[in-house]
């Protein structure tokens, strides 16, 4: 008999690719042989769309790159364009701006477990991770006003300060999130199918995640123990106890311990920050709303920050005119999704789900 | 030792170095030899008279940043045998800015359908001109300027 390699579409429209992810299978028998990933079917170039109105302006559609986790996005434009400026930011506003980040972190892990539990075959996570980001978007609702973008991070501080109420429901967040968080990893980490399925598979080594690029917890899983908060510290990180989670073994199963693991190290970040956050404003008075479309920048600057998904930066050209000359988004899910050919050959058909939504895609981020 | 034309740095300190334009392949590999070992992305700016292509480096022994510069009319060397990872940048930064990269294995656009005219971060490109892609018979993606075209 001779070997016959045959060719399988999987995607765009489809469940498990987590957005619009086309993968290009060539299949010999079950083994994968090539898999191609065919991206932009969410291009709508944010950075032609960011370099069209001022420095403001760019907010709104950073929020909407990684939709999961826009408080992130928004940060790593906010400290880019205010150390282009050399913009003063008061105390209360950085720590708020910590404090946000960080639940929305939590959120975005959450949405991810989820997720990825119904991509292994189980429902039940799926309700348990979305009852606890519910918890957490009606916290961001009572401080921003809405669910999903926020736009919340301004030049020179945050939108509106936090209200009594939201620090109540924050205090109570963090007391009962992380008994929750266990019952939702022995939900899936004492599955002896899940377990068996994520085990092994979808290996990257070393070697493969610095030649690729690959940042965030999928490096952090295969034993490079590298993080942004800890390595060049932005905001407060440097006064803040927190560790940073490794794995060496590289495998769906690794990864998903590395994020359960942040997602406990981000409560205990959130609840170190309830007790020390000052008193004074939430933003700098002098970058007031009419003051904010007249700023003018020269330079360059770019700005590395810890998202969800691994490194975001913003590169960022100011010309002397109030426009951005070139703001260059660096997409951490863009340089991780292009590890797919490595991380699928070899394996089976039936572990080409687990390991594609074990990077945790989330596609406005990567067609940009 | 490869010479660098000249050395600057961003407004929050990271370093900022200009290489010729026939150097970059072979300063890339110097400096992947000295510890930079991480290529976190690579992008082309138009300043309307040339065109710069940047290379933002990363060390994971000593964490420290280093971006790259090079000044080019429109073609430099591909680094995809040094990192892997450049493969997707490259052909990201052809398909938006228009910069060639020689001996790239698959220089073809990524974000954008094949065929579509022009590249959209060039600041000349005309943002009033609709292009519309539809998907052919044959599962390849078409380009055209008629909306009609292909219905």
């Amino acid at each position: 008999m001779e070997d016959k390699v045959i060719e399988v579409n999987f995607g765009p429209q489809h469940p498990s690719t987590h957005g619009v992810l086309r993968i290009k299978v060539k299949l010999d028998g079950e083994i994968i042989v090539d898999a191609q990933p065919v991206i932009g079917y969410l291009h709508r170039n944010a950075e032609k769309l960011a370099e069209m109105g001022g420095y403001p302006k760019g907010m709104i559609y950073i929020d909407r790159l990684d939709y999961v986790a826009a408080l992130n996005m928004e940060l790593g434009y906010v400290l880019a364009v205010e150390s282009l400026m050399d913009v003063q930011v008061p105390e209360r506003a950085q720590w708020i701006r910590m404090m946000m980040v960080e639940l929305n972190r939590e959120a975005s892990h959450l949405i991810w477990l989820g997720t990825h539990g119904l991509d292994m075959g189980m429902l039940t996570p799926f309700f348990y991770c979305f009852r606890e980001r519910e918890r957490i978007l009606r916290i961001f609702d009572e401080i921003t006003g809405s669910r999903l973008l926020y736009n919340y991070f301004a030049i020179g501080g945050v939108y509106s300060d936090i209200t009594p109420k939201a620090m109540d429901m924050i205090r109570e967040w963090t007391e009962d999130f992380i008994p929750k968080l266990e019952e939702i990893q022995s939900i899936l980490g004492k599955s002896y199918i899940y377990v068996s399925r994520t085990k092994g598979v979808g290996v990257l080594t070393r070697e493969d995640v610095l030649s690729y690029g690959v940042t965030g917890p999928m490096q952090r899983a295969s034993g490079i123990n590298r993080d942004v908060r800890k390595d060049s510290p932005y905001l407060y990180y440097d006064k803040i106890n927190f560790d940073v989670p490794t794995r060496t073994e590289g495998d769906v199963y690794a990864r998903f311990l590395v994020r359960i693991e942040e997602m406990r190290q981000s409560a205990r970040i959130v609840r170190q920050i309830l007790d020390k956050l000052p008193a004074g404003d939430h933003y700098n008075k002098k970058y007031s709303k009419p003051m904010l479309v007249r700023l003018k920048a020269t330079g360059e600057a770019y700005v590395p920050t810890e998202s969800p998904k691994g490194e975001f930066g913003i590169h960022l050209i100011g010309d002397g005119s109030s426009i951005p000359y070139r703001v260059r988004i660096r997409s951490p899910s863009f340089a991780n999704l292009s590890s797919i050919p490595t991380m699928l050959k070899g394996y089976k058909i039936a572990d080409l789900t687990a390991a594609v939504s074990s990077i945790d895609p989330v596609f406005g981020e990567v067609d940009r | 030792m490869i010479p660098i034309e000249s050395e600057s740095s961003t407004k929050n300190g990271i370093k900022v170095v200009y290489v010729a334009k026939e150097n970059i392949l072979p300063f890339l590999s110097e400096k992947k030899q000295e510890g930079y070992d991480t290529l976190l992305m690579i992008s082309g700016v138009d300043y309307r008279d040339h065109l710069e292509v940047l290379y933002h480096l990363l060390s994971s022994t000593n964490n420290s940043r280093l971006i790259v510069k090079t000044k080019t009319d429109g073609e430099v060397d591909s680094v995809t045998s040094l990192w892997k990872g450049a493969d997707w940048h490259e052909r990201e930064t052809w398909d938006l800015v228009g910069i060639r990269f020689k001996n790239h294995p698959n220089l073809k656009r990524i974000l954008l359908a094949e065929g579509w005219v022009g590249h959209p971060l060039r600041k000349d490109y005309p943002m009033a001109k609709k292009q519309y892609v539809n998907l052919a018979d044959n599962g390849e993606d078409t380009v055209s300027f008629d909306k009609m075209e292909g219905y």
